[in-house]
């Protein structure tokens, strides 16, 4: 996607570059922060958290110390940008908090469809002549979307073939086959020339369907594509998504179709889901569920490794000379291990390690491209407290918490948590499933927002220095 | 990423060692009433003993039944200490604010003084007769501020509404609104209104058209004033006097703001009051000076130097007379603005 190749989305860049500098001029600065993260990384939880705590921040509370302290404690007022004529839906902060303050609580559903909010921060201006010139803004753009449409980035680069290569070649792996075997069976059994009939090609989807969320649901794997089979949006599945990956050599009605088929996704995906949203961003907070994934076994570690490598490797982070032309590109990436309240405090450190060593690829790749990167643990909503337990006659740091399903209070002990990538015998005690925490008692409305760990440290690293 | 020295003593050696000393780290839950729960794969009695905890698990409380959710008492935690001003930064411009202000001040003092004492090298008579219409003036001119200033106090109402806003807390802000509007002709009708707003926004909505009339008709008492010191500044003889004037009807014209916007002022709430409104007067104070200068550099003219030079300083005055208006609307809004 060099901008040689797309003259017309290097003049919007360009266009987009000009309107930005004049905003930080006049001290109206906009800021897409692109909030990335695989399925059930906590995207929405992390949104709401985010703005529950801005908006109680911009009425005085003390929420988001660390940010505040970036700011110089000039933050004056934090309100969303009243709706205007968007097609999307809004991000629905109200609701999402009040599901998560009811009795009982309920966490956000999993993500179906877009959605966006807008949140402007008004901060005195720092200088003397701040009386003349007014308050100075910020608004920051957020957008929620599920997390396996963004598996769908790395496909705009491949053709047909390529994708089926690799995706196989993933698909094949020992880790995949108690789910992908009735898939494999199928694809490997069509004939080479086979014509497109129409209740083949219904089959051979509805397996790989089912293929893909055995993967998901079961095995925990997350490099899954397409990803609107998985999660196919408000409006259901449509025949667009009927394909699947072939071996190689295919040729034919069937293999046709499905080339067609996956082109025209393809350029779908560019067209309402990267162009709009993901060719330009100026700070980018990757998400990770490192724990779920270190649970769920070496491969399906692996495995959120590779995706979120493939997932980088698709974002344009600038840093060439086109970028610099028209003034597009990233300015700060935050590589975030989600979830931290379900490891005691003195083993966050170790879980930022950890991911530190899992978005390795990604890192460099940002960094390459001269964005400043920084590594963080952090709990959107804390549910936990820290506690000891006794396990076969020794302490061990433990987190208690009220679990979710049974409204009993437990102890979790999450197992000793690596500092790297851990040696294979580390895997062999089998997958663990994190149970689900209620949330802590909250306010309904979130007039203070929302008990969270490090969200504060995290914002200031990613916006401290507009502010 | 400093975790490296952070090794908790709990078993992390557990992942280098050889394989067959291993823990029985897999998953399981574990009541606290039976600690020999059943691990995911049978391990020998023995080892299982020795080895220290390894993999994750979940550990019920012997409490069977529903336990109360968490309460981090975050509320209590977040409650906004006492504001801490921002930090301005004391720049080079500030300064030189700082540094006029002093001089003006200061020089006008001294002029009195030595204009005192001038008169009484002239003679006795000239001399205490000086003193005593400098000192009347100033005494008069003291007394009139101190009346007006002391005029001001319910600008804490003010506070505590904007406060009520802030918190996003309805009732409080309902009530103080309800008082607001009963005192100012202009809000009296949109009572009912108030008091069936729903929403802390519906509420600012509802306020919005009768604030922007109170403005318009601050706006108007501040040009009323821009003419008079203007008028002023142009026959009085000497700078020191026109600060005075300015002052005094600078203070009096923050008051009928306050008026309009229904405070009965007093002295307590008017230092808030006007450390707000001059604090802003500050700033244009700076901006007057500049463009005064390059008001001056432009008319090398002697002749129209002298005519200029006068009302230049009028205008000066009227500008900042507008300003303030202005600057003392907002103040007094129980809303706050934007
Ligand atoms: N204890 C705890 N659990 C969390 C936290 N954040 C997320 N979770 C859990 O993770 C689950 C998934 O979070 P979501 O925010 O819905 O995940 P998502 O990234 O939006 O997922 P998709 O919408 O499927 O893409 C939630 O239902 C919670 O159970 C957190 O800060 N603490
Ligand atoms: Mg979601």
């Amino acid at each position: 996607m060099s901008g040689l190749a797309d003259p017309f989305g290097l003049l919007r860049d360009a266009a987009y570059g000009a309107e930005r500098l004049g905003r930080s001029l006049i001290g109206q600065d906009r800021i897409r922060l692109a909030v990335t993260g695989l399925t059930r990384a906590g995207k929405t939880v992390f949104l709401t958290s985010l703005l529950a705590n801005l908006l109680a921040a911009g009425r005085g509370q003390r929420t988001l110390p660390a940010l505040e302290r970036a700011a110089g404690g000039r933050l004056r007022a934090v309100r969303p940008v009243p709706a205007g004529i968007e097609g999307l839906p809004r991000f629905d902060v109200a609701a999402h908090l009040a599901a998560l303050a009811a009795d009982p609580p309920a966490w956000p559903a999993r993500t179906e469809d877009l959605s966006t909010l807008e949140l402007t921060l008004e901060l005195d201006r720092q200088s003397m002549l701040a009386g003349l010139l007014g308050t100075r803004s910020v608004t920051l753009e957020l957008l929620d979307y599920p997390g396996e449409w963004l598996l769908d980035l790395p496909m705009l680069n491949q053709d047909f073939p390529g994708w089926s290569a690799a995706t196989l070649a993933r698909l094949r792996r020992p880790g995949h086959a108690a789910a992908m075997g009735a898939f494999l069976g199928f694809v490997d059994s069509l004939p080479p020339g086979v014509a497109a009939e129409d209740s083949l090609v219904q089959r051979g989807f509805a397996l790989y369907r089912d293929a893909l969320r055995g993967c998901r649901d079961r095995l925990g794997f997350r490099f899954l594509q397409p990803g609107r089979v998985l999660n196919p949006g408000p409006r259901g599945e449509t025949p667009l998504l009927w394909f699947f990956p072939l071996p190689p050599g295919a040729r034919g009605g069937l293999a046709g179709l499905m080339a067609e088929r996956h082109r025209a996704y393809v350029e779908a995906q560019r067209r309402e889901f990267f162009e709009p949203y993901f060719r330009r961003f100026e700070r980018q907070a990757v998400l990770v569920d490192v724990l779920g994934a270190l649970h769920a076994g070496q491969a399906a570690f692996d495995d959120t490794a590779e995706a979120l490598a493939a997932i980088a490797e698709a974002l344009r982070y600038g840093g060439g000379w086109l970028d610099w032309l028209t003034g597009v590109g990233v300015d700060r990436v935050a590589f975030v291990a989600t979830k931290a309240d379900h490891v005691p405090a003195r083993q966050r450190d170790a879980l930022s390690s950890l991911l530190g060593h899992l978005v390795a690829a990604p890192q460099r790749r940002a960094t390459g491209a001269g964005v400043t990167t920084s590594v963080h643990a952090l709990a959107a909503v804390r549910c936990t407290e820290d506690d000891v337990a006794t396990l076969d006659g020794r302490p061990v740091a433990a987190v208690r918490g009220v679990l979710l399903s049974s409204g009993r209070s437990a102890k979790v002990y999450p197992g000793e948590i690596p500092l790297r990538p851990p040696e294979p015998g580390f895997w062999d005690h089998g997958f663990f499933e994190m149970p689900e925490f209620q949330p802590p008692r909250l306010d309904r409305e979130g007039g203070a927002g929302v008990p969270h760990l490090g969200l504060d440290a995290l914002l200031a690293a990613l916006i401290g220095d507009v502010l | 990423m400093t975790a490296s020295d952070d090794r908790g003593g709990d078993g992390r050696e557990g992942f280098d060692r050889p394989r067959g000393n291993q823990a029985p780290r897999g998953p399981r839950v574990i009541p606290e009433d039976e600690p020999a729960a059943v691990p995911p794969r049978p391990m020998p009695q023995a080892e299982r003993q020795a080895a220290p905890p390894g993999g994750p698990r979940v550990i019920l409380d012997e409490k069977a039944g529903p336990a109360p959710r968490l309460d981090f008492q975050w509320e209590q935690a977040v409650v906004p200490v006492a504001a801490p001003r921002p930090s301005v930064r004391w720049s080079g411009i500030g300064r030189a604010i700082g540094g006029l202000t002093l001089l003006g001040g200061g020089l006008a003092a001294l002029d009195a003084a030595n204009f005192v004492v001038d008169q009484f090298g002239r003679g006795a008579v000239q001399g205490w007769a000086t003193l005593g219409v400098v000192a009347g003036g100033v005494a008069l001119l003291g007394s009139g501020l101190w009346r007006e200033v002391r005029g001001l106090a319910s600008i804490r109402a003010v506070d505590r509404a904007r406060a009520a806003f802030a918190r996003g807390d309805l009732a409080a802000a309902k009530a103080e609104t309800l008082r607001w509007a009963a005192s100012v002709q202009e809000a009296a009708p949109l009572q009912p209104a108030i008091r069936g707003a729903a929403s802390i926004a519906e509420l600012g909505a509802l306020l919005q058209p009768a604030l922007a009339q109170l403005e318009a008709r601050a706006a108007t008492l501040g040009r009323n004033a821009a003419v008079q010191s203007f008028a002023v500044t142009a026959i009085s003889p000497s700078p020191g006097l026109d600060a005075l004037v300015f002052a005094w009807r600078g203070v009096r014209l923050v008051r009928q703001v306050a008026a309009l916007h229904g405070l009965r002022p007093g002295l307590a709430g008017t230092l808030a009051l006007l450390r707000r409104t001059l604090q802003d007067a500050a700033m244009v104070a700076a901006t007057d000076v500049a463009v005064d200068a390059a008001a001056r550099a432009l008319l090398s003219n002697r002749l129209l130097e002298q005519f200029a030079g006068e009302a230049a300083a009028g205008a000066v005055a009227a500008r900042r007379m507008l300003r303030l208006a202005r600057v003392a609307a907002e103040a007094c809004r129980v809303l706050p603005p934007g």
